[in-house]
């Protein structure tokens, strides 16, 4: 079952800039993390999907200038199929796990940086390789910082060979498994899917609290795009060939961010706002706003709302539409993030920090203990949409850092 | 009637007019004394180089974040590449 599929470019290169173009605080700086993410996205009528993403990251800065960083992470992925009609027939079960690892290096001076990082994935059905690069450099006494990321991904993809029904996608079957992925087993085949991504960045330090960040990103993915396995009920005629999506798409967004001190309550606030477009129609707009707090010397509380609202793909059509109207077109899908639809998510998160007196010595800097709660609830535009069974979702997640 | 800015042969007087002003402009921009007004100075940033305020401060966490949302919602992009203008070093 593939977990990543085509998003994985912007969620791998965050990955692998993780520790990248953090500034460095110190001559010789050092942090080891682990986090474990849980997601639950319980079912009316199965029992939904429950993904385990365990991570660990290493970084090191040394003599302020040169910084390196590694990672590993997994998603350890149980659950059903939807179980809305549009998409399968019956709801069935499956279980994979995705492993990554990156690595990267940078270079630090008073007034930019540089820094490179590569990141490999692989599970059962998807194989991803990304590099990427990174570059800032402050302007005008550092009140400004342009910075630019570029990445690009050799994606892999296995599908069934339907090299018989080429030119008829109706006649599309979907892969039933991922056992002979990736081998010469005859019925499978792989396909290739290249993502670049582009994302510049301004920010601006317009006051002694107040920063602000205007961007934009910028993405081109070609290759094979669609869920191997998802089946969409097309027609009166009971078929239901393989999900169809065309194979090129371009992606843009523009974002502005800001971070606000509230000094004498000893919090801040930071914000997002997004707007996106891309060539499949999909038009969206996000907004993300947290507030943190000191409590005490060592309590650090934060609270989280992040609100989006998108419309669908323009071959969308919902499970009636699929059934009465036929495919909009030569394409057609059953994935909730190319129909009409939105979400809300609330939450919170604590981290409590440990930090030897001044006076004595100790072997660490920092020990961070946190956790978080959020809650994730989707609006989907139609009872007829994807995943309709599933209306809600759980992310708790627990956090450990030391820093020397 | 074309507008006169796109006329291919603008007046003399509409590029000196013109020039001038780009002048002005850049002088403006690229004036250390002009900007320096509005610059934060170093010993200003005490609040800006606290961690609650770094776009970009939790980086493995931030990459769980978008690992999460960027399946579930058909958007991508706005999580920015550097957090801002902190001039720590």
């Amino acid at each position: 079952m593939q977990l990543t599929r085509s998003l994985s470019a912007i969620v791998l290169l965050g990955a692998a800039l993780a520790g990248g173009l953090a500034r460095p605080a110190a001559a010789n700086t050092a942090e080891a993390a682990a986090r474990v993410t849980m997601f639950d996205e319980p079912s009316s009528k199965n029992i939904g999907v429950r993904v385990l993403h365990p991570q660990a990251d290493v970084s090191a800065t040394v003599a302020s200038a040169v910084n390196f960083a590694a990672g590993y992470s997994a998603d350890v992925v149980t659950g059903a199929t939807p179980a809305t009609f549009d998409t399968v027939s019956a709801a069935t079960k499956f279980s994979d796990t995705r492993h990554l690892v990156h690595g990267g290096f940078g270079f630090e001076r008073s007034d930019g940086g540089i820094s490179f990082a590569g990141a490999y994935g692989w599970e059962s059905d998807y194989k991803s390789t990304v590099i990427s690069g990174t570059t800032h450099h402050d302007l005008y006494e550092h009140n400004f910082t342009l910075a630019l990321a570029y990445s690009h991904n050799f994606d892999t993809v296995c599908d069934a060979d339907n090299t018989a029904a080429a030119g008829l996608p109706l006649d599309r079957v979907a892969l039933a498994n991922s056992s002979g992925c990736f081998t010469s087993t005859p019925g499978y085949v792989t396909h290739s899917l290249q993502i670049d991504t582009f994302e510049p960045s301004l920010s601006w330090t317009m006051t002694p609290r107040l920063v602000l960040q205007g961007g934009a990103t910028i993405q081109i993915l070609d290759g094979f795009q669609a869920n191997p396995y998802r089946k969409v009920l097309v027609g009166s005629q009971s078929r239901t060939p393989q999900e169809h999506l065309p194979d090129f798409r371009q992606r843009y967004a523009l974002f502005a961010r800001l971070a606000y001190a509230f000094p004498e309550l000893r919090a801040s606030v930071l914000g997002m706002i997004r707007g996106y477009d891309d060539s499949w129609a999909v038009k969206a707009f996000t907004a993300d706003v947290t507030g943190t707090k000191y409590l005490g010397q060592s309590m650090l509380i934060s609270g989280r709302a992040h609100w989006h609202v998108q419309g669908g793909a323009s071959f969308y059509r919902d499970a009636m539409g699929y059934q009465i109207l036929g495919p909009a077109g030569q394409y057609w899908t059953g994935d909730r993030e190319l129909s009409p639809m939105g979400n809300y998510l609330v939450g919170g998160r604590f981290s409590f920090f440990r930090r030897p007196q001044q006076e004595r010595s100790s072997w660490f800097v920092e020990m961070e203990l946190g956790g978080k709660y959020e809650f994730l609830y989707y609006l989907p535009q139609s009872p007829y949409a994807p995943n309709a069974d599933r209306k809600f979702a759980h992310i708790i997640q627990g956090a450990f850092a030391m820093r020397f | 009637m074309h507008s006169r800015f796109f006329s291919k042969n603008p007046s003399s007087r509409t590029r000196t007019r013109t020039r001038t002003g780009l002048i002005l402009l850049g002088a403006l921009l690229f004036s250390g004394c002009s900007l320096s007004k509005w610059t934060v100075k170093p010993h200003q940033r005490e609040l800006l180089a606290d961690k609650i305020m770094q776009l970009d401060a939790e980086p493995q966490e931030r990459a769980a974040e978008e690992h999460v949302l960027a399946n579930r919602e058909g958007a991508i992009g706005g999580t920015g590449t550097s957090g801002g203008g902190c001039g720590c070093n």
